[in-house]
């Protein structure tokens, strides 16, 4: 059984003359302990998709199971109940808070879903170790160089044990090199573990670091168009 | 949690915010106790008279300088129904040239009730012949106890035996004498001045004179049970005009402009307060959207972002008008005490009170934002 089954997924946006269909019929299935990599150049609807999978946006048409639970019939709160629980979002801009060190912005999972615990401020600093940040824990945003930002977004996003994690564009502003170091750091962390992750990319290079590729092209699964 | 660390990790930001805000209420703190400074100034002597009532001559206006009642006048109010008490009350205005400084001064009669008087300095005897309590803003001029005052144009002197407090008319100090010295000094100055005009016969300054002997300029009544200020003026009719204390203080002299005015520079105060706040965080609130989209997207709730932007705005005005307060009060300690400034604990709290409100009316802006603000705009980076 899959952990996550995505079927026949459409999203359109606006209506009328301004239409535009972001994603047409899109179907997939991920295993726990894998990581696929969303391939696609930019506006073919990447993004859509892991908004949809991670309930902040209802698609047109389809359905998404997370662990047998279809969650795209969520109601915005439901979703976020959800989201709290059992999801993990790395975004492209990182939005770490500013003001906040490195360790705060991990904690403010726990916060936001009720108190901090000291097992919390244990993992956070364990996490950020595992992601090479054990100096960095009390650094703020503005003190970490790019690929040390975008790591301690991926550990943030870690924090509440999610079954699935969305990571976009994680290494849209980092060279080759270092955006396959954060690829790496990924993949062995969700290796052996109950969870899975989409991420998603317009560089096939980083592609190669993961354990499924999906090419989207225009909205639509580049292995169902005809070659 | 994040309300407070975003605040220390913005102390030039927040602190100038603060400073602005604390001006502000530092502006409408001056303005209360200007207010209640200036209408002790302007009207203290007339509104502390110890009455429930004071009969002016009809059509006068409330006015004390216009007012004259006579010896017959007197005891008519004396005697009517729902009267228990009744003193004379005269008023006069005089110059001061004895002292340091020329000053104009308001001479008042004050029949047998000097016991209402505040004496802060000198005796509690109430003054004989030719002796006179005085207001202590005169001591700015150079008045001290034991001093002649030598008064014009009335050409009289009076020996100062005590000072008494916020006992000021028109910003001039209350020199308060018994009925038979302020009747002397009365008609010395009318008579003085009547006698400068030409071709005024002397048949007419004797008339004017036999006029105001035993008379006053008002009379200050206690009531009896039962009866009003209404019941009482219908009671003497068109010849007397009876208000109270606090009533008559409040007419004539400009004062109601000048309380509106006042008035008005606090509420436009409050509302540039208002709007200082509410503009500011609205501003930092779309600033920051994509970072409160992240958050709401992380699982913070409306609710909880609304509520750490109500923490900074209290954290923020607190401040403000701890500054504000210091401000106003180091202002006022470095006026000189004729100026009208009186802060009143009770007026102040009410100001404050004014400033957070208008602050979280103005956090009301940054609310429809926050609850416009879609979390899933945290992932698209195109921002559509
Ligand atoms: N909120 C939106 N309203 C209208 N069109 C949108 C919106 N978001 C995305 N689109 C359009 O949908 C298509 C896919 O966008 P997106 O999912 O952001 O692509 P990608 O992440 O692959 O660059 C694009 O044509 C984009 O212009
Ligand atoms: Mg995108």
């Amino acid at each position: 059984m899959s952990l996550l089954a995505v079927r026949n997924i459409t999203k359109t946006y606006g209506s009328g003359r301004t239409q535009v269909t972001a994603l047409e019929d899109v179907s997939f299935e991920l295993d726990r302990g894998k990581l696929l990599a969303v391939l696609g150049p930019s506006g073919s609807g990447k993004t859509t998709l892991l908004s949809i999978v991670a309930g902040l946006l209802r698609p047109t048409a389809g359905e998404i199971l997370i662990d047998d639970e279809p969650v795209h019939l969520h109601g915005s709160r439901a979703a976020a109940a959800f989201r709290r629980e059992h999801v993990g979002i790395v975004f492209q801009d990182h939005h770490l808070v500013p003001y906040l060190s490195a360790a705060e912005n991990l904690l403010l999972v726990p916060h936001f879903s009720g108190r901090i615990t000291r097992e919390d401020r244990e993992r956070a600093l364990a996490l950020l170790a595992e992601f090479g940040l054990a100096e960095r824990a009390s650094h703020t945003p503005a003190e970490l160089s790019g690929g040390e930002r975008q790591r301690v977004a991926i550990a943030r996003a870690l924090m509440n044990s999610p079954e699935i994690m969305l990571v976009d564009e994680p290494t849209s502003n980092l060279d080759t090199e270092r955006g396959k170091h954060v690829v790496d750091l990924l993949r062995s962390h969700i290796h052996g573990r109950d969870m899975t992750c989409i991420m998603v990319t317009h560089d096939a290079r980083m592609a190669e670091a993961a354990d499924d590729v999906l090419r989207i092209v225009d909205g639509r699964v580049a292995a169902d168009l005809p070659a | 949690m994040l309300a407070i660390k975003e605040l220390l990790g913005g102390k030039l930001k927040f602190g100038l915010i603060a400073l602005a805000i604390g001006l502000v209420v530092a502006l409408t703190m001056l303005m209360s106790a200007m207010s209640e400074g200036l209408i002790t100034g302007m009207t203290g002597a007339k509104g502390s008279l110890a009455a429930d009532a004071l009969v002016f001559q009809g059509d006068t206006y409330l006015a004390l300088e216009r007012s004259v009642l006579s010896a017959e006048a007197l005891e008519e109010v004396a005697s009517a129904p729902g009267v228990a008490s009744s003193y004379a009350v005269g008023h006069v205005i005089v110059s001061v040239d004895s002292s340091a400084e020329e000053f104009d001064a308001r001479v008042f009669g004050l029949g047998d009730r000097f016991d209402q008087l505040p004496i802060v300095e000198g005796t509690t005897a109430a003054p004989g012949p030719g002796e006179a309590i005085i207001d202590i803003t005169a001591k700015a001029n150079g008045v001290e106890i034991g001093d002649t005052l030598h008064l014009t144009p009335a050409d009289a002197e009076l020996t100062v035996v005590a000072f008494t407090e916020h006992r000021r008319y028109v910003m001039a100090p209350a020199i308060y004498t018994d009925m038979a010295t302020w009747e002397r000094l009365y008609l010395a100055s009318a008579l003085g001045t009547m006698a400068e005009g030409e071709g005024v016969s002397a048949t007419a300054m004797g008339e004017a004179a036999e006029r105001i002997t035993g008379g006053a300029s008002i009379v200050a009544v206690d009531l009896a049970p039962g009866t009003t200020v209404e019941s009482l003026q219908a009671e003497l009719g068109g010849g007397f005009e009876v208000t109270t204390p606090e009533e008559a203080a409040l007419a004539g002299n400009g004062m109601p402009v000048m309380i509106l005015a006042v008035d008005g520079i606090q509420v436009v105060s409050l509302v540039i307060g208002a709007l200082v706040i509410g503009v500011f965080f609205y501003i930092t609130t779309l600033h920051k959207t994509g970072q409160i989209a992240a958050i709401k997207a992380l699982g913070a709730s409306n609710a909880y972002v609304y509520r750490q932007l109500l923490l900074q705005i209290t954290i923020l005005v607190t401040a403000a008008a701890g500054v504000g307060v210091a401000l106003a009060l180091g202002a006022g300690g470095s006026m000189p005490p004729t100026m009208a400034f009186d802060p009143q604990v009770g007026r102040w709290l009410v100001s404050l009170a004014a400033v957070y409100a208008m602050a979280y009316l103005g956090s009301l802006f940054s609310l429809r934002s926050i609850l416009k603000i879609d979390p899933a705009t945290a992932l698209d980076h195109s921002g559509h």
